[in-house]
């Protein structure tokens, strides 16, 4: 495991450690889902500079626009969340628990 | 819905689960689970109701995470072994996370808590597609991995068929029990997995027929809770003279075809000599069975107080198309005679 691997790695796992544990705003959720999707890019883009692969050069953009599309859908389910909800806070999730 | 909007969306259902059936790299798995749960997302939210719109912000943490997560395991993956192959994945780290991102995806045991609530916030075209169509592409992947964690796929097969009987034994809401027989289900599929993959696929193939006419019949029915169901004999009568069987067929019982794979699958981990994890099992079916005997009681030996208008919408006729749930329905309640046929078909690839 090289010093870079180590860096991602454990930065995408403070990430999903902040999706599971911080619990407030569904904003804060979807950044932290941005965030990790930022590091596999990160990722991703250094494999292929690392090993030198021509091949996996279209890898690092499929996985943006995915991620683009991804976090829209997620704003849009913000807005959707704001209006049928009221706010955005994910204490109101509740409505189905019964 | 707008018919195009909704065609290109159930295109994009369609397209998402071949690309993740067709690709052996884990950049186009990742992609066609993302167009999956992207174009099922517009679907689940298009009533406008404050329940839908929870379901599908659920739906959305849940399935985005977890397929970022596989993606962070195949690219470690990657970064171990310079491999992006699905079936060349070897570092037990890597097959280890992909699992349980599966599980939560497909919504394996200690992971199922959002499905019950997203399939509960949903109508029930919508949780059909999510409880059957859904499920292929994830356990398409946790199939061919084949990942050699016996420990790990066991405990989560024993661990979802406890959870999903236990969980469903306190509720009335038909959708929410339905989503506990599909965490049953699923653990019923995990634990035959590392012995036989075929006898998997024909535990899918039976899940997806049972559960498929189990809601189009609450569609016809329009029932979602208990106490809809006590009406149902004045709504269809002979669509509830089936229903305790299809039933029954979910709960596993013998002449019904739900038990072809409960049988093959207990036959298979008696040969491997796991008896205890076999006695398990099917033990754990018997929870199961208590809410779907539930579910057939009130359809059957009750009904609720009614003045005489009220006992006639049979006379109605439905618009629901009924050539789905007519052939759900009968394959359901009498394939089971053809098993030698199964196994006879299925026994060169054990």
């Amino acid at each position: 495991m090289t010093l870079t691997h180590y860096a991602f790695s454990s930065s995408y796992f403070m990430s999903f450690l902040g999706l599971i544990f911080y619990r407030k705003h569904l904003l804060s959720a979807l950044l932290c889902l941005e965030a990790m999707m930022l590091i596999l890019f990160i990722s991703l883009c250094l494999w292929g500079l690392i090993l030198a692969s021509t091949v996996f050069s279209a890898g690092p953009m499929i996985l943006l626009a995915f991620s683009a599309c991804e976090a829209s859908a997620g704003l849009a389910l913000l807005v959707a969340m704001a209006r049928t909800h009221g706010t955005d806070r994910l204490k109101n999730l509740s409505l189905l628990q019964c | 819905m707008n018919p195009y909007v909704l065609s290109i969306l159930l295109m994009g259902l369609g397209l998402g689960t071949t690309v993740t059936f067709a690709s052996s790299h884990w950049l186009l798995a990742w992609m066609g689970l993302e167009m999956n749960t992207l174009a099922i997302l517009p679907l689940m939210a298009q009533h406008h109701h404050p329940r839908a719109v929870e379901a599908t912000t659920k739906y959305f943490l849940i399935q985005s995470a977890a397929a970022a997560t596989i993606l962070f395991a195949s690219s470690t993956n990657a970064w171990l072994s310079g491999q992006w192959d699905i079936q060349h994945i070897t570092h037990p780290l890597p097959t280890v996370m992909i699992t349980l991102a599966l599980s939560l995806k497909l919504g394996l045991a200690p992971l199922h808590a959002w499905l019950p609530e997203v399939i509960q916030g949903l109508d029930l075209t919508t949780g059909l597609i999510l409880s059957t169509w859904q499920k292929l592409a994830p356990f398409a992947l946790l199939v061919q991995i084949f990942p050699d964690t016996p420990l790990l796929i066991t405990s989560l097969g024993l661990i979802s068929m406890v959870a999903g009987g236990w969980g469903g034994l306190n509720h009335t809401q038909l959708r929410k029990i339905l989503a506990y027989s599909s965490v049953a289900h699923l653990g019923w599929m995990m634990v035959v997995m590392q012995f036989s993959t075929s006898l998997t696929a024909l535990a899918l193939l039976m899940y997806v027929i049972m559960t498929a006419s189990a809601f189009l019949t609450f569609k016809l029915l329009k029932s979602t809770s208990m106490n809809n169901l006590a009406m149902s004999w004045a709504k269809a009568p002979s669509i509830t003279a089936l229903m305790p069987l299809v039933l029954l067929s979910l709960g596993g019982l013998p002449p019904l075809s739900g038990f072809l794979p409960k049988w093959l699958i207990i036959q298979e981990l008696t040969k491997q000599e796991l008896g205890l994890v076999a006695t398990f099992a099917a033990l754990s079916a018997l929870l199961s069975l208590f809410f779907y005997l539930r579910m057939c009681y009130c359809l059957t030996f009750t009904s609720s107080p009614n003045n005489l208008v009220g006992t006639t919408p049979w006379r109605l006729e439905t618009k629901q198309v009924s050539l789905p749930l007519a052939i759900s329905t009968s394959l359901s309640i009498l394939l089971l005679p053809i098993s030698p046929a199964v196994l006879s078909l299925t026994l060169p690839l054990f």
